[in-house]
C-alpha cells in the first residue's frame, strides 16, 4: 500500500520513525522544536518525542557538527541539522578534518554513527550563500558517506538508512523538491546506501543526475529524440561506479549533470571512471553539465543562468548523435 | 636565588608517591622518546610535555576510569600516560607499528583508546572542545554520572570554536570540565599578550565556576580538578581552569626557542619543574626516601625500556591497510539486494 506525501513529509517521517525506533537517536540542530525547520522537515517531532530527544541548539555550526561527533563516539546517535548546506564551510574543520578522520586516525577505535542532514541546491533565489550543492565538497573527503534524494520515496528510505549506518553520512535533501509529492509505502522500510538506482531504462545514452537535476533530465529525455537511461547515483561517496558503467556499456554514451560546479565538480569524477575503466565501451566523448563557474546569483534569470536548465541537458544529449 | 618552602604534603603518602611516580614516568618516557626521535626512529614530530607533568598528572588521578579524556594543546603524550594507556602501545603508536593503541594510523597527535575513555586528539587546535561537549551530552542521555575532561592550551583559546564549546555546555549544563594548560606560549606567540587576566575569565560570562591555579604543583591541580569534577557529576555543569604551567621544553623537537630570554627561562626551570619541586617536597616530609626514589626511577627505566623493545619489534603496516577504517563496509543494505 502506498500514499501520496510530500518530500519534507517524507524526511519528518524518517526522523520520526527512527526516534521511535532506536531510544539512542536523537535530533538537534537550529529551530528543529517548534518552529519546524525552514522547509517543515522536522515539524511535529518535538512535540511528539519531547525535548530530550529533539533540542534547539545555539547558532553555531561548529558546535552543532562538533557535539554530533563527539555524542556518536559516546554512544547515541545524533541526527544534526545544518539550516542550509553552505553551512558545512561554517563548521570547516569539523566537517572536513574531525568528523571524517577521527574514525581513521584512531585505528577503527573510534565509531561515529551520526548523520548530518542540511538542505542544498538552488532555485529559491537564496543567494550565493544558501544555494550551494556541496556533493562535491564533500566527496572529497574520504571517510563521509554522502547521499541524496531525489524524490519522496528516495528521502525517506535513504535518511533511514543513513541514520542506522555506523558511518558518518551527510544527507542532503533539496530544497527545490520540499514540496514535491511521490508515492510513498505505507509500511516501513529503507533504501540500500552505496547502491545507484536505474530510475528510467533506455538505450541510445546514459544520463546520470540526481536531485532537481533528475527531474530536469527527465524533461530533457522526454525532448529529445533518444532512448534516455537515467541513473541515479543516490550515493556520492563511496560511489557506485558499477551500476553506472554497466548502463554506459548497454547504452555506449554518457552524460552526467549535477548541480554542483563544473570546476573540479562531481561530473568530472564520474565521467572519469567510465573513461579510465570503460573507454572502450563509449562511442562518443562524455558530456558534463553542471552549476557554471560562478558563484550562484540572486535575480531569478541570472540563477537559472548558472543552473542546467533541461534544454542544457537536451541540448548535451543532443550533442552526443 | 628562589629559595624553595617547604610545603605540606595535603595528600596521603600512597597517593603522593603515585603522583610523584606518574610524573617520573611520563619524564622518563618522554626523554628516551627525544633520543630515539634523534636517532630517526621515530617519524613525524614530536612534541613533550616538560613543565606540564603536575597539570597531566593531577587531572589524571582527578578523574575516573569511566570519565572521558579530550586532549588538546601541544603537550599530549604526558596526557596519554596519565589517562592509563599503557607505555608499550603509546611508544608503538610513536614508531608508526601495527602494536600503537591506533595501529600507526594515527602517531603521536592522535593517541586515542576508546576502551580507556581517551578520546585523542583533535590536532587541529581548538577543535576537540565541541567533540568533548558531545560526550557530555551522550553521558547524560544514558544516564550516567561519567565527567568528560577536555584539555586546550592558551594558544587554542582563541578559536572560536572554544567558545562555542563554552557556549554549548552551558546551554544544558553539560559534565565538562575545561581544563586550560596556560604554558605562556603558543609555539612562539605570547600568552601575556591575550587580554583576559586570567584565561579561566572566559568562562565567567557563562555563569561558570572559573579557577586560575598554579598549574605545577599537582596536588594543587588534583583537588582543583577533582572538584570541579564533583561538581559536574552532581549535575552542577561546567568549570573552567586555568591550569599555569611553563613549558620547559621547545615547542617541538627542533625549536631552537629563539625567542625566549634565557633569564626568565632560567628561573622557570629553577623555580616551576613540576617533577623537581614535589620531589623535594615529599623528601623533605619523610614520605619517600632517597633509596625508595631510586628504586621507582629503575622500575619505570624497565618499563620504558620494555616500551621501546616492544615498539621497535612490533611490524610496519602492510601497506594494504592504510586502506582500513575509512569505511565500515557493507553501508547500511549494502548489497542485500533491495
Ligand atoms: C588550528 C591550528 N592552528 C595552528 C596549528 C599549529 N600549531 C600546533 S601547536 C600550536 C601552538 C599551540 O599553542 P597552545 O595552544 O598554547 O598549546 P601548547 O603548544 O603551548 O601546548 C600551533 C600554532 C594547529 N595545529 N592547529
Ligand atoms: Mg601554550
Amino acid at each position: 500500500m502506498t500514499r501520496e506525501i510530500t518530500y519534507v513529509q517524507a524526511i519528518a517521517e524518517a526522523i520520526d520513525e527512527e526516534l521511535e525506533r532506536d531510544e539512542e537517536v536523537i535530533l538537534f540542530g537550529e529551530d528543529v522544536e517548534e518552529f519546524g525547520g525552514n522547509f517543515g522537515e522536522t515539524e511535529g517531532l518535538y512535540e511528539k518525542h519531547g525535548r530530550n530527544r529533539v533540542r534547539n541548539t545555539p547558532l553555531s555550526e561548529i558546535g552543532i557538527a562538533g557535539m554530533a561527533l563527539g555524542a556518536a563516539v559516546g554512544g547515541i546517535r545524533p541526527v544534526a541539522e545544518l539550516q542550509f548546506a553552505d553551512f558545512a564551510a561554517t563548521a570547516g574543520d569539523e566537517i572536513f578534518n574531525q568528523i571524517p578522520k577521527q574514525p581513521y586516525v584512531s585505528g577503527g577505535q573510534i565509531e561515529a554513527p551520526l548523520t548530518i542532514f542540511a538542505p542544498s541546491g538552488a532555485g529559491i533565489g537564496a543567494g550565493a550563500q544558501h544555494s550551494q550543492s556541496v556533493h562535491s565538497w564533500l566527496g572529497n573527503v574520504p571517510g563521509w558517506v554522502v547521499v541524496t534524494a531525489t524524490t519522496p520515496y528516495d528521502a525517506k528510505g535513504l535518511f533511514k538508512s543513513a541514520i542506522r549506518d555506523d558511518n558518518p553520512v551527510f544527507f542532503l535533501p533539496h530544497k527545490m523538491l520540499s514540496e514535491t509529492k511521490g508515492e510513498v509505502p505505507e509500511e516501513e522500510y529503507t533504501l540500500p546506501l552505496g547502491e545507484a538506482a536505474v530510475e528510467e531504462e533506455g538505450e541510445d545514452v546514459t544520463v546520470v543526475a540526481t536531485q532537481l537535476m533528475f527531474h530536469r533530465a527527465k524533461e530533457a529525455a522526454a525532448e529529445v529524440d533518444a532512448d534516455v537511461e537515467i541513473v541515479n547515483p543516490r550515493t556520492f561517496a563511496p560511489l557506485d561506479t558499477e551500476t553506472i558503467a554497466e548502463s554506459v556499456r548497454k547504452t555506449g554514451r554518457l552524460v552526467v549533470v549535477d548541480e554542483t560546479v563544473e570546476r573540479y565538480g562531481t561530473q568530472g569524477h564520474i565521467a572519469n571512471e567510465i573513461v579510465e575503466n570503460d573507454f572502450f565501451s563509449l562511442d562518443a566523448p562524455p558530456k558534463t553539465i553542471g552549476v557554471k563557474d560562478i558563484p550562484i546569483p540572486l535575480s531569478p534569470p541570472l540563477e537559472q543562468e548558472a543552473l542546467p536548465s533541461a534544454d542544457r541537458i537536451a541540448d548535451g544529449i543532443e550533442s552526443l548523435f | 636565588m628562589w629559595d624553595r618552602m617547604t610545603q605540606n604534603v595535603s595528600v596521603d603518602d600512597d597517593t603522593a608517591r603515585d603522583l610523584l611516580e606518574e610524573m617520573l614516568r611520563i619524564d622518563i618516557f618522554e626523554e628516551e622518546t627525544k633520543e630515539r626521535f634523534g636517532e630517526g626512529e621515530i617519524p613525524g614530530f614530536v612534541h613533550l610535555s616538560g613543565g606540564h607533568e603536575g597539570s597531566h598528572v593531577g587531572m589524571g588521578a582527578a578523574m575516573r576510569d569511566d570519565d572521558w579524556l579530550a586532549v588538546g594543546g601541544a603537550r599530549l603524550i604526558g596526557q596519554y600516560i596519565a589517562k592509563g594507556v599503557p607505555l608499550p602501545e603509546i611508544m608503538a603508536e610513536l614508531y608508526g607499528r601495527v602494536g600503537g593503541s591506533n595501529k600507526g594510523h594515527g602517531g603521536q597527535m592522535h593517541v586515542s583508546d576508546v576502551d580507556r575513555k581517551l578520546y585523542g586528539h583533535a590536532a587541529t587546535i581548538g577543535s576537540g572542545q565541541n567533540p568533548a561537549v558531545g560526550l557530555g551530552l551522550a553521558e547524560e542521555m544514558k544516564g550516567t554520572d561519567n565527567v568528560v575532561v577536555t584539555t586546550i592550551g592558551d594558544g587554542g583559546t582563541s578559536r572560536g570554536s572554544f567558545h562555542t564549546a563554552l557556549v554549548f555546555a552551558a546551554y544544558w549544563d553539560l559534565p565538562v570540565v575545561f581544563i586550560i594548560e596556560n604554558n605562556e606560549w603558543a609555539i612562539s606567540t605570547p600568552a601575556e599578550s591575550l587580554s583576559p587576566d586570567h584565561l579561566s575569565d572566559y568562562g565567567i560570562p557563562h555563569n561558570m565556576p572559573t579557577e586560575s591555579i598554579d598549574g605545577s604543583d599537582v596536588e594543587k591541580v588534583y583537588h582543583t580538578v577533582s572538584e570541579a569534577i564533583e561538581r559536574a557529576r552532581d549535575g552542577e555543569g561546567p568549570t573552567v581552569i586555568e591550569n599555569r604551567v611553563v613549558r620547559l621544553v621547545p615547542h617541538f623537537e627542533g625549536d631552537k626557542e629563539t625567542y625566549r630570554d634565557e633569564e626568565a627561562y632560567e628561573r622557570a626551570r629553577e623555580e616551576k619543574d613540576p617533577i623537581e619541586n614535589y620531589r623535594e617536597r615529599l623528601l623533605e616530609n619523610g614520605v619517600i626516601t632517597e633509596d625508595e626514589l631510586d628504586d621507582m626511577v629503575a622500575n619505570i627505566e624497565a618499563e620504558v625500556e620494555e616500551a621501546i623493545e616492544f615498539a621497535r619489534e612490533s611490524p610496519e603496516p602492510e601497506p594494504e591497510a592504510a586502506y582500513d577504517h575509512v569505511y565500515k563496509l557493507p553501508l547500511y543494505g549494502q548489497g542485500d539486494g533491495q
